[in-house]
């Protein structure tokens, strides 16, 4: 995959400029730390050549505490660069992953469709953390390790111009040699990895089927599969290691190659009386500190090569744009909202339609109750009025605005759904109630539930609102879930809600406790001129008896829609009908 | 049934003398090339001296320059290429003795009954089996490296202590002292470590959440919050893996600072001895050479003892897969076929005594732990070549009567016995040649559609197109496009529902067993396919009473006896015998024609033809609806 080098400059100046002090920072730490590993191999010479020419004891001394005090110095840098470096490293990631949820959650339902949410934590949180060596280290590691190199030859040609051009050639040709054996072994691993993936794959689906297998006595050939299996890993796995064993072979054999190199010169040019024994130690000391940074640039350039790939994925990911489009921000009136279809037309993803030419209106404050078999498309017509997705053909408008001419935001934001299948996090009650949401104050959860008549459970746990909910909601029954979702839409005030009915059946007393919400909530009992607009999808009969309207979808069309009253009055309404059979034998 | 033990514990000595005999050989190979690569580490240290000393003079010449400089490349280069052997022997003990365990582990889960849910969900039950089964294999290993590295700085040590003991002595001192330091703040290291990974947990899980939950979080229009409370999620990762990070490099660097420690003292000590003369520029090197390895030391050490401190976790984990079995099933000593030399999969035989002429269970209980829901003496009497259907509401515990006479489930009581003999596990009873059973919801597995069906049944001696036609799968087969090979799963061809539930039914007609166990085909399929399963299996039935059916596919044909749970008319219609199940017990049992008029239960079930596996909105209900909309 091609990534141009824009891309990459796009992402670090995106990412690293907030911490522009941090970056600058660990570059002096680093450059520092570098430098100072150039200077003691020549201190040890000024040591050693002292020692043999009889030198003053005081020189000697200096020069072992000055030895030390440097080497302690060097390694505190480098072990603050270590810390900057993965402190800036993390707030980049960070950054860029806050970023790309943000951006999938905004992202249309179908993308959602598509990607289960393990693949995208793969995506966001895989490929961005295999992004964070390029953000901390990438450039500051080969610079640096560039300049030691760098430095170490120029200090060996200072010394001598054959020992200087002579290590430059070696260490050109062991980089080079190097870079050509890192891959023998990337087919063998990507075998081993594979035969690790199938076996442990085998395993999962054969744990979670121990019923199907022992009930047909299939235990005999789950074993053979699995001998076979681990038997296909061992020579995966021992092939794969043994291979690229001569990368670490050759690797190693080029630094013992170099360290020879050292000594041999190093003793050449003593016995030839050109350089002092000192001198001989400082260039095979030098030598031996040349294959860690070549080692290192080495692995930087390979982990370019898996940030690429992950640059590109993150790249595409970041260029798909939801097909709901914001265009005009008109305010949608205050209180409650009238709901009106015109000639809407819908198919997911363009394909056969789910709804077809369905319109009607809503006053604002009246309550419609949806009737329908499953598949109807009553879900559907509720997901249209959110603009989950736009409808192909007609109008919808609330308050007498195209939902289409309001923001998101304030669309959403007056516009409350409670759904049968209630989602909650591994949070405390408080952030599921508020979803997060820091403004809402307790006092108003605190009044919400209190009306609700959920405050006494609440207020009896342990933690109170902070009270940690379990993943998925554990712990709590259908009809709490029910009740918690019921407070979310409290703390909106919308002036729309969007209740899908649950038909499990709950416990007598939640049955009752969402009863009374319901009340509450559409102001059932007398009408006030401030309740919401209401929109039930209805499963129950007392709940269609408390709507003003009904509405009977059949296979995306609308096959009945009238005041109740009215269909009640109507001995030959398909309403009536259905009162007869009872809705549960129709609907469940 | 169910024996309540108290689990077992295996301690970690005799664990790793079990798991280290079961392959000596390849511990044996690693150990040798292991500690000669280590303990070799100290022979370029004396060559390098020797260079030094002999340029200087101040050694007599043994060898000359070029050719200690030719014995170092070469003996570097044998050293290196042990490692191969070294290699060979980490790798095959270490997944000889990986699949040992897991083989274990796997018949013991096999063992239990089919239907208990496993102390662990599947998806952590894989990632004991990948990363604690690698932390025990991993650990003898740990004591060849251990020794290697002790050996190589004991003869450095010793060297460098006859070159200057005094030197030595001060320098190795405050090393023992850094062993100690390192251990310590080992526990911290894990704890630290331990916190990263829960950060780490809490966002991944919190992404897993956000994404499942797209739908609520766009109409709550709550993006933005959402996405703040991951930024503090995400701050808390970074913290606590920096800490990690920061704390394992500082330890790291203990390494580094004694050696800088060591050569800074051996230039304070040595600069007079060498100004004399006595400790000679070779000494030096060499000095300077060990040092960077025997400072090593204190961390191996460390890190062994905090290793074994994890086993001893790792191995208790494991123990709970096994339980309740005694935990030393997992290091029995067992075959693993690693050269791929595998027996074939046995094939059952049918023996005499195997017909079913009349199975009778009488008092049948079990209890789902903690509650009173289950079955309570249930009676049941199957007679050959009968079709019996359990019915019933939900939740009035048909799939639990079926789970339990099979064996899926530990009875609490009651009597089961095959023409008048007691079986006592029923579980390895109640098997092909003798039974096979379906599911509710089967489960086919990631492989060709005939593995699938077969599992492991060789093709020549089975009647593999009759069971298809008998499952009513022989169309569906025709139509995918690489037939009985097509890949089945997650990872291959989505079948639908009823083509599952059908496959399966083909898996059990296959092994043409005396006794047929179906656990509610109709959940998935439609009227018309059940109802024709239903009549070939009838014809089949009434062909081979007849004695006809031996002549019919070439092969002799069991007169199979069939135990359904259904709740559709075509089943109860030709069942020879209903029993109508209610709060887990009988309510009635007898033919619908008895039955109907009279039992209350039936004629509820009959008139509304309302079973259960009709929950709201599942695909596929549509069509069971009965009343009319229109």
């Amino acid at each position: 995959m091609y990534v141009s080098l824009s891309h990459y400059r796009n992402l670090l100046s995106t990412y690293l400029r907030p911490q522009r002090s941090q970056v600058m920072l660990l570059a002096i730490l680093l450059f520092s730390s570098i430098g100072l590993q150039l200077v003691n191999p020549q201190i040890v010479r000024t040591f050693i050549d002292t020692t043999q020419r009889g030198g003053p004891e005081r020189t000697l001394l200096l020069a072992a505490g000055l030895f030390v005090a440097i080497a302690l110095l060097q390694r505190g840098l480098a072990l603050a660069a270590v810390y900057v470096s993965e402190n800036v490293g993390w707030s980049a990631t960070n950054a860029l992953r806050a970023d790309l949820t943000l951006h999938c959650l905004q992202l249309d339902m179908p993308f959602h469709k598509e990607h289960t949410p393990g693949e995208l934590i793969e995506r966001i949180d895989g490929d961005v953390t295999s992004l964070a060596n390029f953000f901390s280290q990438l450039i500051v590691q080969v610079l640096g390790n560039g300049l030691l190199i760098l430095g170490i030859l120029l200090l060996l040609l200072r010394e001598d111009w054959r020992v200087g051009i002579g290590l430059s050639v070696y260490t050109l040709v062991t980089f080079l040699l190097l870079r050509a054996v890192q891959n023998v072994a990337v087919a063998r691993w990507a075998a081993s990895r594979q035969a690790s993936a199938e076996h442990y794959g085998f395993l999962e689906e054969r744990i979670s089927g121990t019923e199907d297998i022992r009930g047909n006595g299939g235990e005999p050939y789950v074993m053979h599969r699995l001998y076979r299996l681990m038997g296909t890993l061992l020579q995966a796995e021992r092939s794969a290691r043994l291979v690229s064993n001569i990368t670490y072979i050759s690797t190693n054999f080029l630094f013992v190659i170099g360290y020879a190199l050292g000594l041999g010169l190093g003793a050449y040019l003593y016995t030839q009386g050109q350089v002092s024994i000192g001198t001989a130690y400082l260039v095979v000391f030098y030598i031996g500190m040349l294959s860690a940074p070549l080692e290192s640039i080495r692995t930087q350039v390979q982990d370019l090569q898996q940030a690429t790939a992950s640059i590109g994925r993150v790249d595409r990911l970041l260029r798909m744009a939801p097909a709901v489009q914001e265009r005009l921000h008109v305010a949608l009136p205050n209180g409650p909202l009238g709901a009106a279809f015109e000639n809407v037309t819908f198919g997911y993803d363009g394909g056969e339609p789910v709804l077809q030419n369905v319109s009607f209106a809503l006053h604002p404050g009246r309550v419609l109750g949806l009737l329908g078999r499953s598949g109807s498309g009553k879900t559907t017509l509720t997901r249209l009025l959110f603009r989950l997705y736009d409808p192909a053909v007609g109008t919808i408008r609330l308050g007498g605005v195209d939902i289409r001419d309001v923001s998101l935001d304030d669309l959403r934001g007056r516009v409350g759904m409670v759904t049968q299948d209630v989602q909650l996090f591994h949070a405390s009650i408080r952030d599921n109630l508020t979803f997060f949401n820091r403004r809402v104050t307790d006092d108003q959860i605190i009044a919400v539930l209190r009306e609700l008549g959920l405050w006494v459970w609440v207020e009896s746990l342990p933690a109170g609102l902070d009270t940690e909910l379990g993943a998925g909601g554990q712990g709590l029954s259908a009809g709490e879930a029910q009740l918690l979702a019921f407070a979310r839409v409290f703390l909106k005030h919308p002036g729309l809600v969007i209740l899908d009915e649950a038909s499990s059946r709950l416990d007598p007393a939640s049955e009752q406790l969402l009863e009374q919400a319901v009340n509450r909530l559409m102001g059932g009992d007398g009408g006030s001129e401030s309740r919401p607009t209401g929109i039930i999808i209805a499963h129950r009969l007392q709940t269609v008896l408390r709507a003003d309207a009904i509405m009977i979808l059949e296979g995306g069309r609308v096959l009945e829609y009238g005041s109740r009253e009215a269909l009640l009055r109507d001995p030959n309404s398909h309403f009536n009908r259905l009162l007869q059979t009872g809705l549960e034998e129709v609907f469940v | 049934m169910s024996t309540v033990s108290k689990p077992t514990h295996i301690r970690t000595w005799p664990f790793n003398w079990a798991i280290v005999r079961y392959r000596p050989w390849p511990i044996i190979v690693f150990s040798v090339f292991h500690i000669v690569f280590l303990a070799g580490r100290v022979v370029p240290g004396l060559i390098e001296k020797s260079v030094f000393d002999t340029m200087t003079g101040a050694a007599p010449v043994a060898l000359g320059l070029w050719s200690l400089i030719a014995l170092y490349v070469s003996f570097e280069l044998a050293r290196f290429s042990a490692s191969f052997g070294e290699i060979w022997g980490d790798v095959t003990f270490r997944y000889s003795v990986g699949a040992l365990l897991q083989r274990n582990i796997v018949a013991s889960i096999l063992r239990k009954p089919g239907a208990v849910a496993p102390p662990v969900s599947s998806g952590e039950a894989v990632s004991r089996f990948r990363d604690d089964v690698g932390e025990v294999a991993d650990f003898p290993l740990w004591t060849p490296h251990v020794i290697g590295e002790v050996l190589g700085s004991a003869i450095a040590i010793a060297i460098m202590a006859r070159i200057n003991l005094f030197i030595t002595l001060v320098i190795f001192v405050p090393l023992v002292a850094s062993v100690i330091a390192s251990r310590m703040a080992w526990g911290r290291l894990q704890r630290y470590r331990h916190a990263s990974r829960v950060a780490t947990d809490r966002v991944t899980g919190f992404m897993g959440e956000l994404f499942g939950a797209v739908q609520a979080i766009k109409v709550a229009n709550a993006e933005r919050d959402v996405v703040a409370h991951f930024r503090t999620l995400n701050d808390a990762r970074r913290r606590a893996t920096l800490k990690d990070r920061l704390f394992g490099e500082l330890l790291q660097s203990i390494n580094g600072t004694a050696v800088t420690f060591g050569i800074g003292v051996t230039l304070l000590l040595a600069g007079r001895a060498m100004s004399a003369g006595t400790f000679t520029v070779g000494d030096f090197a060499l000095f300077v050479y060990y040092l960077w390895f025997t400072a090593e030391l204190p961390g191996t050490i460390g890190a062994f003892i905090g290793d074994y401190k994890q086993q001893e976790v790792a191995i208790e984990r494991l123990e709970e897969l096994v339980q309740p079995e005694p935990a030393n099933v997992l290091v029995q000593q067992a075959p693993i076929y690693a050269d791929g030399l595998l027996p074939a999969v046995p094939v059952p035989e049918k023996h005499a005594e195997d017909r079913l002429e009349r199975l009778h269970v009488s008092g049948l209980t079990y209890r789902f732990p903690g509650t009173d829901n289950g079955i309570k003496n249930v009676d049941l009497s199957l007679t050959r070549g009968s079709f019996t259907v359990v019915t019933g509401r939900i939740g009035s515990g048909k799939t639990t009567l079926l789970r339990t006479l099979l064996g899926l489930l530990p009875r609490d009581g009651g009597i089961i016995t095959w023409n008048g003999v007691a079986v006592d596990d029923a579980a390895t009873f109640f098997v092909p040649p003798r039974s096979s059973y379906t599911p509710q919801v089967p489960r086919l597995f990631s492989e060709p559609l005939r593995d699938n069906i077969l599992m492991g049944l060789p093709e020549q001696r089975v009647d593999l197109p009759g069971a298809l036609r008998l499952g009513v799968l022989e169309q569906d087969v025709t139509v995918l496009e690489r037939g009985l090979e097509t890949v089945v799963g997650p990872r291959g061809v989505r079948l639908s529902g009823g083509q599952v539930q059908r496959a399966a039914a083909v898996r059990m007609f296959v092994r043409d067993p005396e006794l047929l166990v179906f656990d509610d085909l109709s959940s998935a399929l439609d009227v018309e396919t059940e109802r024709s399963l239903w009549e070939r299996l009838e014809e089949r039935r009434a062909a081979s009473t007849m004695g006809a059916g031996g002549a019919m596919d070439g092969g002799t044909v069991t007169t199979p006896t069939c135990l359904a749970v259904s709740h559709r008319r075509a089943a109860l219609r030709r069942a020879d015998q209903i029993v109508v199940l209610k709060h887990g017990r009988v309510d009635a049992v007898g033919t619908l024609d008895e039955l109907l008029p009279v039992n209350h239960e039936l004629q509820r079930l009959w008139r509304g033809d309302v079973g259960d596996a009709r929950q709201v909105g599942t695909p596929g209900t549509d069509e069971l609806a009965t009343p009319s909309f229109a």
